[in-house]
């Protein structure tokens, strides 16, 4: 099989990114609201939580699919759909790449969701028990399964090459971005959207709900009251590119894909390792594949959730990795503001890190007043930080035992990094 | 795991012999149906395989890719105490994940109130769950994923994780894909018209390629592959069957509505793989299509065969699988790659069951009715959705 030779190993840039979150659509009103430290969170409002015990969310406000969406029709593609697609929109426009320019043969489109399209399937199950299986069309096919949110873009965006969806639920983004990577890499592509999307679901609240994971009130991660997460939805996306290439064409480069690392608990389907060891062995692979050591390692984008489990093993998995330099990285949980945006949130979350390296600057964990002493590490709480961040590694977990890490780094200008 | 049996060679013996695994349905009551026939299996017990008293907490998927995985690392001499030292990893395609317990998770929760929803299956409505599922059972601890690109799923996951091991993820992956036969699975093809029948009679099996053909036919099944760096698998003396020598894939942006692009998608996908394995379509001993008996798929892929083959097209043995497997979604490129490995062992193509006449104009002399006598060393798999996701890859034969 040729194409992959370790000499021809292309180092990958990210030119742009796109995120549409309950705090803000766009990089600029994300990003002012990140680190301004607003928080997302508030009463439901896509659906009757009546029934529910808890009835908060982190809903995306004000979105308009026809503000980003022209080639196709808004109203044949479910919400996942259209905010990977203004997601996607924006991270090119951000990336100043015209697809005119380039062969859309070479260009593809990774997008990691948790639930696909709830409403669809939602719509389906209120007929269904509604006696109206009749009134089900020929739509359901094409808009309920998953892969049709990176096909949507694709289709969108005129997109011709690699198109697939990675359903690896909370993890899903960090996975999709891994995937564009190795694409990218191997020569299969010129230029990828990596990333994830997901929207309000009343099968996941419900689902959270009674496994009592979600908070009543806000989400509170590394916070010695913290009770769970707040659900949210969205989509991040950013644009990947081999680094000699975006160098030629002058695009503003944010910082390398490093490296990644992915493991699998094979433990329990909705808790994670009691001693964090699959997070440790993903955190570890990441590292080893960069070429950096936890030392180099200037910021952590944490799962964070707010669950007390979650917070409590995490800490222990970075620990375990970072050893006394764990105490000397910054470590943050953007969830405490946007909610849990299930698959879009690893992809959010590497915007965020891409971000935190170009602009020297770090979100904070809000909420957190009330420390925890399983959780003593350095959560950068309640406000934003001014810090030089060359290196910068994201960790996410899934349900199924799915964990994740991804290492961004600053541009060669900045650091000198091995890139195996 | 299929309706042909739960073994690459009892499923291709029962092709080569021109069975069918597509039966009258029963229990899937869809008003007005088309079809009536489906590749579900009636008789599975997970509890044979898996010889486990507790398997609560997997639902069909997760039984079909758990059985899957037990039988591939049997196949391919995977001991318990192997897997406990070394790191295996699984991809696997799905379509769906599994649609049936998400559906009826939020329905049960809409009816009885969400305070009743229940916990275990909420763990399976993620679309990952089938794979996290397996990796528990068997303690597989390397790397774990899940990719859906509608029913090229499978042959994806395949690709997907050769690259994993050529990237040095991995020694050793479990590759292919499942989904699960469901009565959503179902009315949603059905109302979309894709399945075959003949409009209020008895249902017509699916005849791909023929100028009769109308529709496919869902079945359900689990695929798995044991992929290895060659390397590691000689060292530790496995019976190597073949070798994955390149893929590709390409997607139509318009999604399948225009023939043309259609066509063109899927012949790139083609000539991706072909140059990904440095082999020219000369070199190609046979092909395992992804026609299904639709209409206009089965069509678009035989005219991207006779481009990519060219003069070779009227020469290169081209054979439907699905005619007798029914259209599996994420398990079928599986399935195809299992059955061409069956193919380059004993050297018999299976046929077409009940094909007649090739539609005017197409040009791919297909095997026919009947199997065939083929001497394979390479092989190409078409793996082609309906909406515009188009996979193939090569196989050949493993030589040291």
């Amino acid at each position: 099989m040729c194409g992959s030779s370790v000499a021809e190993r292309r180092r990958i840039a990210v030119t742009g990114v796109g995120t549409v979150t309950p705090i803000g659509t766009g990089r600029e009103q994300f990003w002012r609201s990140l680190l301004a430290g607003r928080c997302g969170a508030g009463p439901v409002e896509s659906f009757d939580t009546s029934n529910f015990q808890v009835h908060r969310g982190a809903e995306v406000k004000d979105f308009r699919a026809s503000d980003y969406v022209f080639e196709l029709d808004p109203g044949c593609l479910g919400r996942a759909s259209q905010f990977a697609i203004a997601a996607a929109r924006l991270a090119l426009e951000d990336a100043s790449l015209d697809p005119i320019a380039f062969d859309t043969q070479q260009a593809g489109v990774i997008c990691g969701t948790t639930s696909g399209e709830p409403q669809v399937i939602e719509q389906f199950d209120d007929q269904y028990v509604g006696g109206g299986l009749d009134r089900i069309g020929p739509e359901f096919i094409k808009q309920y399964p998953c892969h049709v949110i990176a096909a949507n873009v694709a289709s969108e965006l005129g997109f011709a090459g690699e198109v697939n969806t990675i359903p690896a639920a909370c993890a899903a983004g960090n996975y999709a971005i891994a995937h564009a990577f190795d694409l990218l890499r191997s020569g299969r592509a010129n230029v990828m959207l990596a990333g994830g999307a997901d929207s309000f679901s009343r099968i996941t609240f419900t689902g959270f709900a009674r496994l009592g994971a979600i908070a009543p009130d806000v989400c509170r991660p590394f916070d010695r009251r913290r009770k769970g997460m707040i659900p949210g939805e969205g989509a991040g996306m950013l644009v990947l590119e081999p680094l000699d290439r975006a160098m030629r064409r002058g695009a503003r480069i944010y910082c390398e894909v490093a490296g990644y690392g992915l493991s699998c608990d094979a433990h329990h389907m909705t808790a994670a390792h009691p001693e964090g060891s699959g997070a440790a062995r993903a955190m570890e692979a990441a590292l080893r594949q960069s070429g950096v050591t936890p030392d180099d390692v200037d910021y952590i984008s944490a799962h964070g959730t707010g669950t007390p489990t979650n917070d409590r093993l995490e800490t222990i998995a970075v620990k375990r990795v970072f050893r006394e330099a764990a105490y000397r990285t910054p470590i943050s949980s953007i969830k405490s503001m946007l909610g849990h945006t299930m698959g879009a949130a690893s992809a959010i979350e590497a915007v965020v890190c891409a971000l935190a390296i170009f602009y020297d600057h770090i979100p904070p964990t809000i909420n957190l007043q009330e420390s925890d002493p399983d959780c003593d590490l350095d959560y950068v709480p309640n406000c934003a930080r001014e810090h030089r961040v060359a290196v910068a590694m994201n960790n996410a977990y899934a349900f199924g035992g799915n964990n994740s890490s991804l290492i961004l780094a600053a541009a060669p200008t900045r650091l000198q990094v091995t890139v195996h | 795991m299929s309706s042909l049996g739960d073994s690459a060679p009892r499923l291709h013996r029962a092709m080569c012999e021109g069975k069918s695994g597509l039966h009258p349905l029963e229990g899937f009551d869809v008003e007005r149906p088309r079809c009536s026939l489906g590749g579900n299996l009636v008789s599975f017990s997970a509890e044979s395989y898996l010889k486990k008293k507790n398997l609560r907490p997997l639902d069909r998927t997760g039984q079909l890719v758990a059985v899957a995985t037990q039988l591939a690392l049997e196949d391919s001499g995977w001991t318990t105490e192997e897997l406990g030292k070394q790191d295996v990893g699984l991809v696997l395609g799905t379509f769906f994940g599994s649609v049936h317990t998400i559906s009826e998770f939020d329905r049960h929760a809409v009816l009885a109130g969400p305070s009743y929803a229940s916990p275990m299956d909420f763990a399976n409505t993620v679309i990952n769950a089938a794979a996290g599922q397996a990796a528990i059972w068997h303690g597989l601890r390397g790397v774990n994923s899940t990719i859906s690109a509608g029913s090229t799923s499978g042959l994806l996951a395949l690709g997907y994780a050769v690259d994993l091991i050529r990237n040095g993820r991995g020694t050793a992956i479990l590759a292919g894909g499942a989904d699960e036969f469901c009565f959503e699975s179902f009315l949603g093809f059905e109302r979309a018209g894709f399945l075959c029948g003949s409009d209020g009679g008895t249902g017509e099996f699916p005849i791909p390629f023929d100028r009769r053909r109308n529709g496919f036919a869902l079945a359900e099944a689990g695929g798995l592959l044991m992929l290895e760096d060659a390397d590691s698998a000689v060292a530790r003396g496995a019976y190597v069957r073949g070798e994955i020598k390149g893929y590709g894939s390409a997607y139509d942006c318009a999604r399948g509505r225009h023939s043309e692009r259609a066509v063109e998608a899927i012949e790139r996908a083609m000539r991706l793989a072909l140059v990904n394995a440095e082999l020219t379509p000369g070199e190609i001993d046979c092909l395992s299509a992804s026609a299904n008996g639709s209409v206009l798929g089965d069509r678009r892929e035989a005219l991207a065969i006779a481009h990519v083959f060219d003069a070779q097209s009227d020469c290169v043995p081209v054979t439907a699988i699905k005619s007798m497997i029914g259209e599996a979604l994420g398990a079928s490129g599986a399935l195809q790659a299992l059955d061409l490995l069956e193919t380059m062992r004993d050297g018999v193509l299976p046929g077409i069951p009940l094909l007649e006449q090739m539609e005017d104009g197409l040009r791919p002399v297909v095997v026919g009715p009947k199997p065939r006598q083929v001497d394979v060393r390479t092989a190409l798999i078409n793996s082609v959705g309906f909406d515009g996701n188009c996979c193939s890859l090569v196989l050949g034969r493993f030589l040291m």
